[in-house]
This record gives structure tokens, C-alpha cells and sequence, in this order.
């Protein structure tokens, strides 16, 4: 075999294994680790609820998909589905929240009234603002 | 307009309060597909809900991007490739208990139900009919329901290289936990 023919085989060798490992890292990409990421916006539950409530679009293009850190006083925790707990922030809104679910049952020790800070991923808004794969960053007291 | 709309709906119910209405914004809506190479799994647990106990309507809303996968890379071919959610970033159902006086809403217990409407997912509308259980409980009413729905109904187009590998079907399982709307 020619010098330049193994040469130009070991190129497509190293192509060919790359290429396999990197859909193998793409496939198995996880979600981002919310506890440790930097948020992109750092906001209170009130605020966020409240651009949501008057500009929705405008908030949707901001928010979605970004990486929130919000603030507030639990309203409620309720035990959803499939080992999800959610956390309700209040707002300045009754009827309205920023509901935040939570893949681990750590979250179901807190209660009403307690501030806390929860990052977590935006989704948008239906009644109340939506944030996915969250993470406590801290308990206030 | 339509979130006024809906917050303009949601007011009156809750102003004409009393304890024939109940609702959540905890509920749940799972999705499961088997394929032969591995089973397609989203879960949503944000579901908002409203049902009438007086009339048997039901009102179900959700956001597509609410739906989790294990895999992050299935969670963005799901919403850019298949439900196209930033298009269309909400399903909704409309619909009713058809056969209410089955149920006895004062005596706990579960009871058989049939429930038809309109499930509106990817901007297409279609009439759906399923059976469910109702289940009275102290505080509340639960309901769950299992039932299957073609993606191509709904306009979901599945690539030619995955078509032949992901079953026809697409399960969908839902499970509401209502509680009154306060004030009673």
C-alpha cells in the first residue's frame, strides 16, 4: 500500500469515528443542570408574571427557553405525576402564578409562605407562567 | 386578545362561584410510543384544567414546550420537527361527559365515563371520544383516561427513514386532580 493511501485511510478512519461519537454525545445529551448553570435572567416571580400578563408575545421571545432565576413566596407544592413535584410562586396576580416543576421529590419539604429561589427553564405562558427542569437555589428565610 | 379572552372566561368563573366548577393547573398529560429501537416517553405536568360538574364540560390546555423527555435532544426534535411549537405553542380540549348521570358526585367512588370533543393539537382540530374514570374523592375529583390518536390526523409529519418504526399510534394518558375553585 502507497504511504499516501494509508495516509488518506487513517483520515477517514478518524472522520468516520468522530462522526459516530459525536451523534453518540448528541444523543445522549442531557438536559442543562439548572443548579448550576448561570441563569440567563435573574427576576422576581411577581415581575415575570406580571410582563407575561401585559406583553405576552414580547415576554414569550424573551423568556422561552431561557434559563430564569426567580424569587418569591410559595403559594402551594402539590405532588404531580410521574415523580414531578410542583412549586407555585405568587404574583401580583390571585389568579395567577409562576408554576414550577421540579423532577425530584426534594422540593415537597417546603410550604406555603416560604421565599425561595428556583431556576429553571421558561416554557411560556398558559394561565400562569411555566418553567420546566427546575432546581432550588436556595431557601430565604 | 385571546389570553384576554380566556382571563375574561376564567373570571367569570370564578366570580360565579360555587362548587359546581373545579380545577387545576397541576394536571397531567403523559405520551408514550413504542418504536422497535426505544420508546418515545414526554411528559407534561402543567396541565390546566377546568371541569363543570353541573353540565360534565371539560376544558383541558396545555403548552407543548411543558413536555418533558429523558433525552434533550428527542425534547427539541419533538418541538422543532414535529409539533413545530413555536408555531403552535398550545393544545387544547374542549369537551363533555357524555354520559353524566352515570356519575354521582356526592358519594365518593369511582365511575365509568365517555368523554367527546374537539382536541385541537399542531393547530388541527379533530373530534375525539374516550373513556375515562371519574373518581369522587374528599376535596376533589379526579379523572383519568387513556387513549390513542394518530399523529397524522394532526397533520405531524414522521420522516420516511422513522415511519416505519413508530407505531401508528400514539398513547396518551391524563390525569386531572380538581379541587373546587375557592370560595365554594
Amino acid at each position: 500500500m502507497k504511504p499516501y493511501v494509508k495516509v488518506a485511510l487513517f483520515v477517514v478512519l478518524i472522520i468516520a469515528v468522530s462522526g459516530i461519537l459525536y451523534a453518540l454525545i448528541l444523543y445522549n445529551k442531557k438536559h442543562p443542570d439548572t443548579s448550576k448553570v448561570k441563569p440567563d435572567f435573574i427576576i422576581t416571580a411577581a415581575a415575570l408574571q406580571k410582563e407575561f400578563e401585559d406583553a405576552e408575545a414580547a415576554a414569550s421571545a424573551k423568556y422561552i427557553k431561557k434559563i430564569l432565576e426567580v424569587s418569591g413566596s410559595v403559594s402551594s407544592v402539590t405532588q404531580a405525576d410521574s415523580n414531578n413535584v410542583n412549586i407555585s410562586l405568587k404574583s401580583g396576580n390571585d389568579l395567577s402564578s409562576v408554576i414550577c416543576t421540579f423532577a425530584t421529590a426534594d422540593p415537597s419539604k417546603f410550604k406555603a409562605g416560604d421565599e425561595i429561589t428556583i431556576r429553571g427553564e421558561c416554557s411560556g405562558f398558559l394561565m400562569d407562567v411555566l418553567l420546566n427542569n427546575c432546581a432550588i437555589v436556595q431557601k430565604r428565610k | 386578545m385571546k389570553r384576554f379572552f380566556l382571563l375574561f372566561i376564567f373570571l367569570i368563573i370564578v366570580l360565579s362561584v360555587n362548587a359546581q366548577k373545579y380545577m387545576t393547573k397541576n394536571g397531567y398529560i403523559g405520551f408514550f410510543s413504542h418504536t422497535s429501537t426505544e420508546d418515545i416517553k414526554g411528559d407534561n405536568n402543567q396541565v390546566a384544567g377546568i371541569l363543570d360538574i353541573s353540565t360534565g364540560e371539560m376544558v383541558f390546555q396545555a403548552l407543548i414546550k411543558s413536555f418533558h423527555f429523558d433525552r434533550a435532544l428527542m425534547e427539541e426534535h419533538f418541538n422543532e420537527n414535529y409539533m413545530e411549537s413555536d408555531k403552535f405553542p398550545k393544545s387544547i380540549f374542549k369537551g363533555k361527559i357524555s354520559d353524566l348521570s352515570s356519575v354521582d358526585f356526592t358519594k365518593p367512588g369511582t365511575y365509568d365515563v365517555t368523554v367527546d370533543g374537539d382536541l385541537t393539537i399542531h393547530d388541527v382540530t379533530n373530534k375525539i371520544s374516550a373513556k375515562g374514570s371519574i373518581e369522587v374523592v374528599n376535596g376533589g375529583i379526579n379523572a383519568s383516561s387513556k387513549f390513542k390518536i394518530v399523529p397524522e390526523d394532526y397533520k405531524i409529519a414522521i420522516p420516511g427513514v422513522v415511519r416505519d418504526k413508530i407505531d401508528k399510534n400514539l398513547e396518551l394518558t391524563i390525569t386531572m386532580k380538581y379541587t373546587p375553585i375557592a370560595g365554594k
